[in-house]
């Protein structure tokens, strides 16, 4: 319970610190709509002259898009630490002032730094998702509503976990490993669409080594009523655990990594 | 002239030294060349059109190939204004637009050309319908390539624009971020501009951005013919001129009311 009240007040005074500058944080904010907001253009513009890809018609693809959208940058948003300064710290030393601290390190890491920049994404994600399931006729019935909030919360520690890769991988290399960004940033742009459109080698690696797709698109697939690859109900509500499954395996290679660290402060 | 040819050179060298780094985004960009083209070829397959589409992927692969260019690049003049360290910019006896026009296009030019041959290798390996395909003819691949250097001058003179922005809101983040954004919606990185609307494509074209890689690329392609090839050709040296004068004046203008930081 302290962890939790130290998180939540370091995010109190982060956030204060990051609207000292208002011209800049607004600024920065608006870069933001203006990415996110292109993303979407992107995949309304493939809409208006595919009308649709496979079985899924375009409702279903805002779906899916939203889903993405607002679970990574939730993510980007309270992950900041691990999704984006991680590197910078092992490379300056920063680490070091953490490491004799009385708390664990991933919890100090993750109390470093918060994003709120990443709002108007997170709501251009959910404009996308609303426009979908209206556009889909989603029946929004108690379970689908939990479906989805499952499916959310798993995709956070989904993506903190394929970020955490990126860490094991600096804290043997001090560089920032750019390969790595092929499964976060990589499984971002591929799978905001439903993961059956890939041809066999890029559906297995995003369903069984970065599970995006058992974390979105089956329970995601479920609620729009055509559950991808022909998978029963109950499945849609299992799959989703494969995030917090693959964030405790790297939870636990993090810390095993941790033991090699070398300072490379002076 | 022979100053900024030092400059251009020495920046050129020095962009060959990250070659680990070089490889990670090569392997990036060749990943979402690949993720990118799968999604097309899926819409491809449900609807048709009259683009060929082999088109389409020589068009992502020609993009992620020469991503590096679009990619803002210097990041060493904000740090410069910000701590004083223009003075010693300043006191050198070259132009200041220049000096810096020079540095950017060695690194935008090397950056890519690094990644370039590897990823077009790459995708010239891969089977019919996933791969990069021939251009349309060799006059065609001439007037690409042509069109291709129009198009890196036209790139650093609109970089030299934002940092000239830049150097008045010392802040790299906000507007140099949102331009930087801009520019790969509008270049045709995010999605290639050949499948935008067709009424939206008349005024894209004719934009900056467009002129960058998009213009080449459609040369590359055939999508222009050669009968057009002038006019294309000379609406990028058109913009390439008007963003020079343009940054030129700029920075004239923030050079007079610039501050040195620090003592």
């Amino acid at each position: 319970m302290n962890t939790v009240r130290l998180y939540l007040r370091s995010m109190g005074i982060l956030m204060k610190s990051q609207l000292q500058y208002p011209l800049s944080f607004l600024l920065q904010t608006l870069a933001q709509l203006i990415m996110e907001g292109g993303e979407m253009l992107a995949v309304v513009l493939l809409v208006d002259r595919f009308d649709h890809l496979h079985q899924w018609t375009a409702g279903d693809l805002y779906f899916f898009f939203g889903l993405m959208s607002v679970t990574f940058y939730i993510t980007e948003c309270f992950g900041r630490g691990i999704t984006g300064n991680f590197p910078s710290m092992v490379r300056s030393g920063q680490l070091d002032t953490l490491l004799i601290r009385p708390r664990g390190i991933l919890t100090q890491v993750l109390c470093s730094a918060v994003d709120p920049r990443r709002i108007t994404c997170i709501a251009v994600g959910t404009l996308s998702l609303i426009l979908g399931s209206r556009l889909s006729r989603v029946a929004w019935t108690p379970a689908n509503i939990l479906l989805l909030a499952e499916s959310i919360i798993c995709g956070f520690w989904l993506i903190l976990g394929l970020f955490l890769i990126e860490a094991i991988l600096c804290i043997h290399s001090v560089k920032s490993v750019e390969i790595a960004n092929a499964l976060t940033y990589g499984g971002r742009s591929a799978c905001q669409y439903p993961v059956d459109a890939y041809p066999p080698f890029l559906r297995t690696l995003f369903t069984v080594i970065a599970p995006f797709a058992m974390v979105m698109h089956v329970p995601a697939s479920q609620i729009l009523g055509k559950p991808i690859f022909g998978w029963p109900a109950w499945a849609a509500w299992i799959s989703p655990l494969a995030g917090p499954l693959l964030f405790a395996v790297m939870v636990f290679l993090f810390s095993r990594a941790i033991r090699f660290y070398r300072s490379t402060g002076s | 002239m022979k100053a900024y040819l030092t400059v251009f050179r020495m920046r050129l060298r020095m962009e060959t030294q990250y070659r680990g780094a070089v490889l990670g985004g090569i392997v990036c960009q060749i990943f979402f060349g690949l993720v990118l083209i799968a999604v097309y070829r899926a819409l491809y397959a449900g609807k048709p059109q009259s683009l060929p589409f082999s088109h389409v992927a020589t068009y992502v692969w020609l993009q992620q190939a020469f991503f590096r260019m679009l990619l803002a690049s210097d990041a060493e003049l904000m740090d410069k204004v910000r701590t004083g360290g223009i003075a010693y910019d300043l006191c050198r006896p070259l132009y200041l637009y220049g000096f810096y026009y020079a540095r950017i296009m060695a690194q935008k030019l090397m950056g890519s050309l690094l990644r370039a041959f590897p990823m077009l290798v790459f995708a010239a390996l891969l089977p019919e319908g996933w791969g990069i395909s021939l251009p349309a003819s060799l006059p065609a691949l001439m007037l690409a390539l042509a069109a291709l250097l129009l198009g890196l001058g036209c790139v650093c003179a609109m970089e030299n624009m934002s940092m000239g922005f830049t150097m008045r809101t010392l802040d790299p983040k906000g507007f140099q971020a949102m331009l930087n954004l801009l520019m790969m919606i509008l270049s045709g990185n995010v999605l290639p501009l050949t499948l935008y609307p067709d009424s939206w494509q008349r005024v894209i074209t004719l934009l900056p951005y467009a002129q960058m890689l998009d213009a080449p690329i459609r040369l590359y392609t055939g999508e222009y013919g050669i009968p057009q090839a002038p006019g294309v050709l000379l609406l990028q040296a058109a913009w390439t001129v008007l963003l020079v004068l343009a940054g030129m004046m700029l920075w004239k203008r923030n050079q007079r009311r610039l501050i040195i930081q620090g003592g």
